[in-house]
């Protein structure tokens, strides 16, 4: 290509304005090769809230350090944006090399070729200490697109000063239902007065939560072949729980739920102390304890006792993927390598992005945790799960943002539950369809 | 020789100014024509292709057909989106032009510090498709925002205007309306066309201040509204950033403001449908060409040219 251009030497002025394109085929590595010693630079992305973008600065520099010749430059983002622009980035070319993948999406990407099949760069990437089960929850047909970092599990988070404020008692949660949850949310938000409100609306930000409840009744969202298996009378009753929830006024008004759901981590209403009861990953513990100053708590899934089945399952909480344009797979894989495996680095990140899959670093850092660590990790090895759910499949990643459309048109009065279990489920399983 | 020779003569020398002129002007034009070939027509062109095919922006595009146009006859969710574009257009378009009319009408009185008034009317222009003002809305619009607070001085009670369908939309289109500042300043160029011994005339036969608005003012200035409207037409129906900032990329609440193009985009980067969002995009041409040729046939009726 380099070649092609030197011959025709006339086209000076197209060849100054496509001299940045023609850059990306210039060096690079091939997965199963050595490193480089030339200067490189790699571009890691991932999303999240503060704390998380410290840490992973940090580990960052460490790597930095080993490898004196290679820069990784971090580019972070809200959870929201991320996708929008890591999509953006793909379509032109220009994806970075590392990224921070969520289950939600990794089907839909690696389906399309987007992903490096790890196994490839296996050489540099070092997966011994992972348990096979951990790592089949990020290969797709027997290719590795993706590692994965934790595990997480759905939790209901309680701020336990709030509840102390008011005298409410917080709650048993060994047995306790979704009804149970209504009740003391019910309480909160009469002591509250219109400031502080029982239970953080659910249904926006967490398509998770209903696949819990299908999950509850022994259901499931997809089966094997990707066909939404949903019952549409389990759809309905999460929706007429949730405009219940909000009739009541144990949640937020809608409005203020919508608002507070699109800013981000930090502006949630467990965050804002706004909420007695939010669910959320256990791992976001720390997170949340820090943002909102408050004493927070771990309590079990309500209903996981009444059903047929615990709706909690352990998640791949994400997987660290490398671009299949990337032109340094090599680095990139030792830079995985060395997030997932250097126990310096381990030191630093601690469950942030879950607690780690990682067996031996999971070990290792035991004694490093702190108390809202400790808790996490604890709220993992105690909880009884089921098996996980299948990988959300190519297509179905804009699950959730169709989930929150149904869920906003339900708070609104727009249509009815029932009627929002019918449209969800077909819609899901149209966006299935059309990416096949 | 004869003046006509001479002027023959003149005319061939010029001819060879003018030629050594294009030439300079073909360099000086050359990276723009560049960009234009590379970075407009190229995707002009390729979306026109891409419009009846498959393509996920990673594997190869796969020929379809008519399929994403026959895709949009049945799109519910698209219907949606062109009766939230189509609200958006023609009420926020109106409003703006009446504003804009209004402001320039003041300021063509020959007020004091005119130069300053002009700058600060035009200055949201400047501003108004952009995200920093995006986000102010947001915060101004929020729960705990600015109209929140001065509704709450006086004792009602706001809610989450962004965040409620109701409302989400009406928000959008008074940023829109508040961008009046491009229109005004050509509006303000206009007025100053029209001479002023119209209006002397007028004012000796008697005529009120509004029968002279709208018996000069309005006629001789009808070339420029009708600039002005076609022009605002067109942005209007591409307005982007502020309903993806606003909504968070979501369009939400509900789909309350899911503009046209908002909605092109989900399709391309959201559900990688290169394919649907191409064909969208070609069909939103369409729509604005209709209502500029339908700007142009009713511009017969009420625009007057003075010439």
């Amino acid at each position: 290509m380099l070649r092609g251009v030197r011959r025709g030497t006339a086209w000076a002025v197209l060849l100054s304005l496509t001299a940045s394109l023609l850059a990306a085929c210039g060096s690079g590595s091939d997965a199963g090769g050595d490193l480089t010693t030339e200067k490189v630079t790699l571009r890691f992305t991932w999303w999240g809230a503060d704390d998380r973008h410290k840490r992973t600065q940090q580990v960052i520099e460490m790597f930095q350090r080993k490898h004196p010749n290679i820069t990784v430059k971090g580019e972070f983002k809200e959870w929201n944006g991320y996708w929008d622009s890591l999509a953006t980035t793909m379509a032109a070319n220009d994806a970075p090399d590392i990224m921070q993948m969520d289950e939600l999406y990794i089907a839909s990407y690696a389906e399309r070729g987007a992903l490096l099949d790890l196994n490839e760069a296996g050489k540099h990437l070092d997966t011994s200490n992972f348990d096979k089960k951990a790592l089949a929850t990020g290969a797709i047909a027997g290719k590795q697109y993706g590692l994965p970092v934790g595990l997480g599990m759905y939790s209901i988070m309680v701020n336990l000063d709030l509840l102390e404020k008011y005298g409410i008692p917080v709650p048993d949660d060994t047995k306790w239902s979704w009804d149970d949850l209504r009740k003391v949310g019910e309480q909160v938000s009469k002591a509250g007065g219109g400031q502080v409100f029982g239970v953080q609306s659910p249904g926006i930000n967490d398509a998770a939560g209903l696949s819990i409840r299908a999950r509850q009744q022994g259901k499931a969202m997809f089966d094997a072949d990707a066909k939404v298996v949903l019952p549409q009378e389990i759809a309905r009753d999460y929706w007429q729980y949730i405009l219940d929830l909000s009739k009541s006024g144990v949640t937020p008004p809608p409005s203020v739920s919508i608002e507070k759901a699109s800013a981000g981590l930090n502006q949630s209403a467990t965050a804002t102390g706004t909420a007695a009861f939010g669910l959320w990953w256990n791992t976001q513990l720390t997170a949340l304890t820090a943002a909102s100053g408050a004493k927070l708590k771990l309590l079990r899934l309500p209903g996981e006792t009444q059903g047929t089945a615990p709706g909690a399952y352990y998640k791949p909480s994400m997987f660290w993927s490398v671009s299949a344009r990337s032109k340094y797979p090599a680095e990139s894989a030792a830079f995985v390598s060395f997030l997932a495996n250097d126990e310096e680095a381990a030191k630093v990140l601690l469950t942030e992005r879950g607690v780690p899959a990682n067996q031996k670093i999971r070990e290792g850092i035991a004694g490093q945790l702190k108390d809202t660590d400790k808790a996490a990790k604890e709220y993992l090895d105690t909880v009884p799960v089921s098996d996980p759910p299948r990988i959300t499949p190519n297509g179905a990643s804009t699950l959730d943002t169709v989930l929150k459309r149904y869920t906003e048109d339900v708070l609104f009065g727009r249509t009815t539950p029932d009627a929002a279990a019918a449209g969800f489920i077909r819609e899901v399983q149209s966006e299935v369809d059309a990416a096949r | 020789m004869s003046a006509l020779d001479e002027l023959r003569q003149l005319r061939r020398g010029g001819v060879q100014v003018r030629k050594s002129d294009n030439k300079a002007a073909f360099w000086f034009l050359a990276p723009w024509f560049a960009g234009l070939l590379l970075v407009t027509i190229g995707p002009v062109i390729a979306s026109f292709a891409l419009g009846f095919t498959k393509y996920n922006l990673i594997q190869p595009p796969r020929f379809i057909g008519f399929d994403n146009f026959a895709r949009i006859l049945s799109d519910s969710r698209l219907h949606n989106a062109l009766r939230v574009t189509f609200t958006y257009v023609l009420v926020s378009v109106p409003l703006q032009l009446a504003c804009a009319l209004g402001v320039a009408l003041l300021l063509n009185r020959g007020l004091r510090g005119l130069a300053f008034y002009r700058s600060a009317f035009y200055l949201p222009s400047l501003l108004g498709s952009s995200v920093a003002i995006a986000v102010l809305w947001t915060q101004v619009f929020g729960t705990d925002g600015l109209v929140n607070r001065v509704l709450g001085f006086f004792g009602v009670e706001g809610r989450g205007w962004i965040s409620d369908p109701d409302t989400a939309l009406s928000t959008l289109i008074v940023l829109n309306v508040w961008t009046f500042g491009s229109p005004m300043i050509i509006f303000l160029a206009g007025l100053r066309q029209i001479p002023e011994v119209y209006y002397e005339a007028a004012a000796i036969d008697g005529a009120s201040r509004w029968s002279r608005f709208l018996r000069i003012t309005l006629p001789l200035l009808s070339p420029i509204l009708f600039f002005n409207l076609v022009l605002q037409i067109i942005h209007a129906f591409q307005s982007f950033t502020q309903a993806f900032v606003v909504s968070g990329g979501t369009g939400g609440p509900s789909d309350s403001t899911m503009f046209y193009t908002l909605y092109l985009y989900q399709q391309g980067f959201s559900r990688f449908d290169m394919g649907y969002a191409s064909a969208l995009a070609w069909f939103l041409l369409l729509i604005v060409a209709a209502f500029t040729a339908i700007n142009f046939w009713a511009a017969r009726y009420w625009v007057f040219y003075d010439d």
